[in-house]
């Protein structure tokens, strides 16, 4: 182990629990303990518009649900092509409560940490169940199970009456120790609960990796017949990888419900679900930085090509309707060019900046 | 590692001075913004002085509206001419200074039809401070008829769902909803039947804005209604309809109801056109009448579906610019002023922004020349007491705009229109359901 627990310029571990640490050194911990105070403490002195910090909000939210869709692709190696019904099983148990109880029943506005848990589990129960084709199925044809899922999900929503077919559930406004969250504070609100949650999750994954269960993920996702062979069951090690992946979402729904304030079909479908994919894939898949990134990097490059299209639909013509095709285009063109040139990530670019930084002067 | 560290403790150090800076910041705008508060509490009757004077002597105000709209995705091609008619209006009110000094600002954003960027477009909105908010969807209406009612702001939207009004104070509906016009439609084809009962179908979007006036037409036949509705179809992408057209013939039925947009209604036509199992003429027996609510026809349906458009029928509130009088005159001259193409300028969705920004324009105009404060809740007052000798009269509708507290949808009166020779032809005088008031 390296003298210095400030700065190591090398590897000195002598045994594989030092290897394991979350932090190799203090600095590493002083700087995210920075960035946590700067996360907490920034919405404080510095003026954000609502919109500003609803975007913000939806981003975290994101990342809740990419860091489930990591443990299921990235680290277990499972292809989903239906995370947004997931994170959509979640926002509509929530839903469901509202439909039932009424929106602003106490349950939904004061017991709204047990209404994110119970979604989670919800979630959780809905995975283990999409996840049992695991047993038998891999690679594409299970993709097309989860596949399957989605176009389940989007039916069940759209045609039946529970459900409102599709149109938005409202949620009532919920209540702190404070009172009611008002409009005003609404966004900030979520932004701390979500930012909480976010850390909470992402420690967990971490933690997750440091042991045999998130060991064994990684094992099955390199060669299902080696871990096999080592004593992991390759099927119920894929089943638990698509509850946990479910409990993320599950949870991730239940914060898109309460932020927006309803449940509309319309942001869980088969688009949203490649979203979550393209979003794991930029940031970079089996890596938890990048269950960051892409949600940030995806939904910012949404936003700025919104703006672009809507600049270009106003001098284009109607018949030409070249500003709809705009937003679809940049969106593939990102993934096509990250899956060409940079396959790894926005993750990659994270690890080479910070071993130029740790190095530098010297190159090598 | 001496540099490196040097370099971190510089990074770490800057770090904080902007922290502290930003903090410092926030303060002192927060201090200016309670004193600011304070002040506008204390003397408001000094905040209306000194805006009297300021009309007084020219200096007018600023009037925010905001508009989210799809100009791009799905419904665009109503959406794009619709903002296009909502921005038009804006910039001949400031350029004819129909407003006095006073300007009128427009925020227009496009949502691509996504509820979650309508939302976020009236947060901004909101933050800008806009006393009147203009809407699109039905879906995003529906949505965001919560904080409608919280933040107490009249909104206008594009959709004219019926449901938008229930358990809602501040939406109004620029023309008679989908229900009223689902149900005048029956009424036509009830009246003009020749033996036993009209079988219907009803081809709808697979949304809210589809579905929309379904259960309000059942309502309406339930309750004595003399026709039959046999299905009700949600198109999904077809670019063929035959199986559908045989399916709705062995059933059949007689008469199908439009309730989408002109692209899906081009496909129908054309698969009828092609299968020869359009009604030439109105309820023609073994054939298929085919008619319309306001966003399934309009002019650019006939370019889309060419001469298998000959012969549908279509109802809306609004004046079609192939009829020459002063409303279609006028339009015309407001879109070439800005520059609109021929298409743009005939489409009856812009028709439709225009209006929407006319009822906002004419709000502020008559709470302006009472001397009210230009805020949502005076626009509010304003709209709901358009009505009786107050009702307003745009040029390009059928019928005058009324609102009340009982009756938030403006235009009252349709229209009906047939296809003739490439052109929408008016049958009739305006006219009015009697029997959408034995649904409500």
């Amino acid at each position: 182990m390296s003298q210095n627990r400030w700065l190591a310029t090398g590897n000195f571990f002598t045994s594989y629990r030092q290897e394991q640490r979350i932090f190799l050194t203090h600095l590493d911990r002083l700087i995210f303990i920075c960035l946590l105070v700067v996360l907490f403490v920034w919405p404080l002195c510095v003026e954000v518009s609502n919109k500003q910090m609803l975007v913000i909000d939806n981003i975290l939210i994101a990342i809740v649900a990419i860091l489930g869709l990591n443990i299921l692709t990235g680290f277990a190696g499972l292809i989903s092509i239906g995370h947004a019904a997931f994170v959509g099983v979640g926002a509509y148990t929530v839903a469901s409560f509202s439909r039932v109880l009424g929106d602003s029943h106490l349950l939904l506005t004061h017991g709204w940490p047990l209404m994110i848990l119970a979604a989670g589990l919800i979630g959780t129960i809905m995975g283990a169940f999409v996840g049992l084709p695991a047993f038998r199925l891999k690679h594409l044809y299970l993709a097309i199970a989860t596949l399957s899922f989605q176009m389940i999900f989007q039916w069940t929503i759209n045609f039946m009456t529970f459900f409102n077919q599709g149109q938005t559930i409202s949620v009532g406004r919920v209540s702190w120790f404070t009172g009611q969250i008002g409009r005003n504070d609404h966004y900030l609100f979520w932004y701390y609960v979500t930012l909480s949650i976010v850390i909470l999750f992402s420690f967990a994954v971490r933690n997750l990796l440091r042991t045999r269960y998130g060991r064994c993920l990684v094992a099955v996702r390199d060669n299902d017949r080696a871990a096999d062979a080592m004593g992991i069951h390759p099927g119920f090690t894929k089943v638990y990888a698509f509850a946990l992946s479910g409990f993320f979402a599950g949870v991730a729904g239940a914060l898109h419900a309460y932020l927006w304030r309803g449940v509309g079909y319309e942001s869980f479908t088969l688009h949203q679900s490649i979203s979550y994919l393209a979003m794991a894939i930029v940031g970079g898949l089996g890596t938890l930085i990048g269950s960051f990134f892409g949600p940030a990097a995806m939904i910012m490059l949404d936003l700025q090509v919104e703006n672009l299209s809507q600049v270009i639909g106003k001098f284009l013509t109607v018949t030409m309707d070249l500003a709809t095709a705009f937003r679809p285009l940049t969106f593939g063109l990102v993934i096509v060019l990250f899956l060409m040139f940079e396959p790894r990530g926005i993750a990659n670019w994270w690890r080479i900046a910070r071993s130029y930084v740790k190095l530098w002067p010297f190159r090598y | 590692m001496k540099t490196v560290k040097k370099m971190f403790w510089f990074i770490f150090m800057i770090s904080c001075g902007l922290l502290f800076y930003s903090c410092g910041e926030g303060e002192k705008v927060a201090d200016l913004e309670s004193k600011v508060e304070q002040l506008t509490s204390e003397n408001t009757t000094l905040q209306k002085d000194l805006t009297a004077l300021k009309e007084k002597v020219g200096e007018g105000q600023v009037y925010k509206l905001g508009c989210s709209l799809a100009i791009t995705g799905p419904t665009s091609d109503a959406g794009n001419p619709y903002s296009k008619g909502v921005e038009d209006y804006v910039q001949y009110v400031n350029d004819e200074k129909l407003l006095g000094d006073s300007k009128l600002v427009c925020f227009i954003k496009d949502d691509g039809y996504e509820n979650e960027a309508t939302k976020r477009n009236f947060e901004e909105f909101l933050d800008e401070g806009i006393v009147l908010y203009l809407n699109y969807s039905t879906g995003s209406t529906l949505a965001l008829k919560n904080d409608f009612e919280e933040e107490k702001i009249p909104v206008i939207p594009a959709s004219f769902h019926a449901g938008n009004l229930e358990g809602s104070h501040y939406i109004f509906l620029p023309i008679v909803s989908y229900s009223n016009q689902a149900i005048s439609l029956s009424e036509y084809i009830v009246a003009n039947h020749k033996k036993g009962t009209p079988q219907a179908a009803m081809f709808i979007n697979p949304s809210a804005f589809g579905r929309g006036p379904v259960d309000d037409l059942k309502k309406a036949v339930a309750a004595g209604l003399k026709m039959d509705i046999l299905e009700v179809v949600e198109h999904g992408q077809d670019l063929d309809n035959t199986a559908l057209l045989k399916r709705l013939l062995e059933k059949k039925v007689q008469y199908v109801i439009c309730h989408t947009v002109q692209p899906p209604v081009a496909t129908l036509l054309k698969s009828a056109q092609a299968l020869g199992v359009a009604a030439k003429t109105y309820g023609e027996p073994g054939k298929l009448t085919f008619l319309g609510l306001h966003y399934a026809g309009g002019p650019d349906l006939i370019t889309l579906a060419g001469s298998a458009a000959e012969g549908y029928y279509w109802t809306t509130s609004y004046k079609l610019t192939s009829y020459k009088d002063e409303g279609a005159d006028a339009q015309l001259a407001l879109a070439k002023r800005y520059g609109r193409d021929e298409k743009t300028a005939n489409s009856q969705n812009y028709t439709n922004g225009v209006q929407v920004a006319q009822i906002a324009v004419e709000a502020i105009r008559r709470a302006k020349a009472k001397g009210n404060e230009i805020d949502r809740q005076s626009l509010y007052e304003e709209l709901l007491a358009m009505n009786g000798y107050d009702a307003y009269y745009p040029l390009t509708t059928v019928g005058p705009v009324t609102f009340s507290k009982d009756d938030q949808q403006g235009v009252d009166t349709l229209q009906l229109y047939r296809v003739e020779d490439g052109v929408f032809q008016a049958i009739g005088v305006p006219f009015r359901s009697e029997f959408v008031k034995k649904v409500k």
